[in-house]
């Protein structure tokens, strides 16, 4: 079949067809970005919170600037070529064009990964800090260090374990030696986390039937095993309800004989009043038996038992209720149905028991099963279990010696009495390289307080923290640096009739110190020069410095220890995430605007790349035809060079 | 439109010419936010500095529509659809606007529910 107007015009709108239709796809696009676009300007406009102005750095969304026009200018020669009938210089410029999408994706990854690894908190008094969180492993002794680096944890750890699996081996030879059956347990060194984690020493794990998360579970198990632990059921549990799959029974790994022997023992306990229930339920019942481990698909049968149970209670209840009303209503046909209610109701003691004797005493079990939701797992021996913050429900204490998590589950230390609180100092530890004030000081203005007094009897500079003395110089340098700034600004643009300065400085330059910042006071310190000495300028870092945010690994900024460390109490973190959507709004939108963008380029770029490598036939037999298409896909590709061009300013310099 | 060989010969010395001018504009962007003598308005970021940052993005990206894709000698259907697609991308963001009268701001706040902050939640105790 041969498609109409593909090189010739059509008459009544003097285009080409395919013309009209990818105008008719960018004027959706035009709406797509248009509402993200009002989307920016609204979170903008109605943010809680500081905007995070100029906060990306500029260098690589500038290279990406130059690629996008550059790569608008070769797609533009790509088809002026081909309407020349250049079929080489064709293939060179749309290969140029490609190329730059290419760098263009390379830069957008780079950016995201550094986002993506940046460690940012919000602590309970809005001082934000930013950084890159230090690594921890957890010894053998259940101790729990800290290191700068995923390779200094990883290579401590496995040190540690060496030292520790030689003495196992040692303490097993003298216990054969003695006559004892010594098992050496070996440890094995677990994998460095990121120190931004809670750590628990649970004793027991309750786990929801309903609810219980499967990779949370599942997370568990794993360090369970890593750490020469296992969960275990702590009690014999019988589960009834109203399923054909009687598999928990199957699914004990101990010998059928002992299997079949507790069985019997249940059984022997439960029998007088379980005779009918047996009758009734017994087939659809779970049991299992104190030892079980844990896996999920243990708690999915739980569940599943637990449902049937719950059903099978709600059908009875509705009947007995059906029953009630029937009943009431007969006997007080002329009431209202308000009036004859309190007559319609179950009364448990009679109603939901099986066999009531003469005198009204329940004699056997109840029509009701009595529902399992939760199953309680014993950690033998207990091991710190690492939780990720996102994970849990309230803030956890450690006095009451519990965690519990979105899923309902909950680790217990214990009953307390050994005064065990199962909580680990968890401090989130971080080589810190910006505190941002501006959310403390915008906070203490709305309460009528100086923001800088609210700042500096803030817990960073306070005596409880560690560091604070550090962190004391750097605000003090900072302040100074700050006060130079404003005699300057006062200096050159002087200062209005009522005697204020005409220019002052940000509230972005007073209360928050970059990680510029961080360099330039480190350089300063290390020559020692202060605020207004001559020369203090020049070290400050330049804005092409640090391609993609702060390099933690940069020797210069190692040797000054430009970026110093902060151990953030587990109690004063409001907020921890690292620079992804979760963070704030900004962020949010952000990577909305730029993935989509990001998307558009792969898809313009795979476009072009068909016409590279799979058009040659059709240039032979049709070339106008080939230019059209260029043509069409050079329209859409200059539209994404159009909105990179918003993006850049909006997102990267505003 | 440049639609002869000869034409469209012509035309590659404009395309290049646009190209260097959006560089060039790019750099102007760059350095009105960067190099402080060249800041207008207060010093930092402020809404001026916004407006010339978007002045020039309106620039650039008139030029990219009105000589890379054509627009500047297009026919009259793709200019209708245009202003089609721009006036309902304006409606878009009015109807974002709806949030203006939306009473409930802080309904999910952190703070009020006690979750980040232990001390508003023994406060309620």
């Amino acid at each position: 079949m041969e498609i109409p107007y593909t090189v010739t015009a059509r008459k009544d709108t003097g285009l080409f067809n395919a013309k009209v239709g990818i105008w008719l796809f960018l004027a959706s696009e035009v709406m797509l970005f248009g509402g993200l676009f009002s989307a920016y300007v609204f979170l903008r406009i109605y943010a809680d919170y500081p905007w995070p102005e100029r906060a990306l750095p500029i260098v690589p969304g500038l290279i990406n600037t130059f690629v996008l026009i550059g790569s608008s200018v070769t797609v533009v020669f790509a088809w002026a070529s081909l309407k020349m009938r250049q079929w080489r210089r064709f293939q060179i410029f749309m290969a140029i064009t490609i190329g730059c999408a290419a760098v263009f994706m390379v830069l957008k990854t780079i950016e995201y990964k550094a986002k993506w690894g940046h460690q940012a908190v919000r602590m309970d008094d809005f001082t934000i800090i930013e950084g890159h969180a230090h690594y921890a492993t957890i010894l053998s002794d259940g101790k729990v260090e800290h290191f700068h680096t995923k390779n200094e944890a990883k290579k401590a750890g496995e040190k540690d374990a060496e030292v520790a699996n030689k003495a196992a081996v040692a303490a097993k030879g003298k216990d054969e030696e003695s006559g004892g059956s010594g098992k050496a347990n070996l440890w094995k060194a677990g994998k460095p986390f990121k120190a931004n984690v809670l750590l628990f020493k649970p004793e027991t794990i309750d786990f929801s039937l309903v609810r219980a998360h499967e990779s949370w579970v599942n997370a568990m198990l794993e360090q369970t095993g890593k750490r020469n632990s296992k969960l275990i059921t702590a009690e014999d549990t019988f589960l009834y309800g109203h399923i054909e799959d009687y598999s928990g029974i199957k699914s004990d790994p101990r010998s059928s004989k002992e299997r079949a022997r507790k069985e019997a023992e249940l059984v022997k306990e439960y029998a007088t009043a379980e005779e009918k229930r047996d009758h009734k339920f017994g087939e659809n019942s779970l049991f299992i038996p104190a030892g079980t481990p844990l896996s999920y698909t243990l708690l999915e049968k739980a569940r599943k038992v637990f449902v049937a149970g719950r059903a099978h209670n709600a059908e009875t209840r509705t009947a007995i209720l059906r029953e009630k009303w029937k009943s009431v209503r007969r006997d007080l046909p002329d009431e209202k149905y308000w009036d004859q209610a309190p007559e319609a109701r179950i009364d448990s003691a009679t109603d939901l028991a099986e066999e009531v004797d003469e005198e009204g005493n329940c004699t056997v079990g109840s029509k009701v099963v009595s529902l399992v939701s939760t199953l309680s797992f014993r950690m033998d021996p207990p091991q710190p279990i690492i939780i990720k913050r996102s994970w849990i429900k309230r803030p956890v204490k450690g006095q009451d010696g519990r965690a519990e998590l979105r899923d309902d589950t909950s680790l217990n230390a214990g009953d307390g009495e050994g005064g065990s609180t199962g909580l680990l100092e968890s401090p989130l530890a971080l080589s810190v390289d910006a505190i941002d004030f501006r959310w403390m000081a915008q906070k203490a203005e709305e309460a009528g307080n100086v923001p800088m007094e609210v700042i500096e009897q803030s817990w960073i500079f306070s005596k409880a923290n560690k560091n604070g003395s550090t962190y004391k110089k750097i605000w003090k340098v900072h302040k100074k640096r700050i006060a130079e700034l404003e005699q300057r600004l006062i200096d050159k643009y002087g200062k209005d009739e009522e005697g204020k300065p005409k220019r002052v400085a940000t509230e972005t330059d007073r209360y928050r110190v970059t990680w510029q910042d961080f360099v330039h006071y480190a350089r300063a310190e290390h020559d020692r020069l202060m605020p207004g000495d001559s020369g203090f300028d020049d070290l400050r870092p330049k804005f092409w410095n640090g391609f993609a945010g702060p390099n933690h690994k940069d020797e210069e900024i190692h040797k000054l220890h430009a970026f110093p460390e902060l151990e953030i109490p587990h109690h004063k973190v409001s907020l921890q995430s690292m620079f992804t959507p979760k963070w704030n709004t900004y962020y949010a939108i952000y990577f909305t605007l730029t993935g989509l963008h990001g998307l558009h380029v792969v898809g313009g770029a795979l476009v072009l790349g068909y016409y590279l490598f799979f058009s040659k036939g059709l240039y032979r037999s049709d070339p106008e035809w080939l230019a059209n298409r260029v043509e069409i896909g050079g329209l859409f590709w200059h539209f994404v060079d159009l909105v990179w061009i918003f993006l850049f300013p909006i997102l990267y310099l505003m | 439109m440049a639609d002869t060989p000869e034409e469209i010969k012509k035309a590659q010395k404009k395309y290049l010419l646009i190209g260097l001018i959006l560089f060039v504009f790019t750099v102007v962007t760059v350095a009105v936010a960067t190099v402080p003598w060249l800041d207008f308005g207060e010093h930092g970021f402020d809404a001026r500095d916004a407006t010339i940052g978007l002045i020039i993005a309106t620039i650039k990206a008139g030029l990219v529509g009105a000589i890379f894709m054509h627009l500047s000698h297009e026919k009259k259907t793709i200019y209708v659809l245009i202003v089609i697609g721009i006036l309902m991308g304006i409606s878009l963001m009015g109807l974002t606007g709806w949030a203006f009268g939306d009473p409930i701001k802080y309904g999910n706040s952190v703070e009020g529910d006690g979750f980040f902050n232990p001390e508003a939640k023994a406060e309620q105790h």
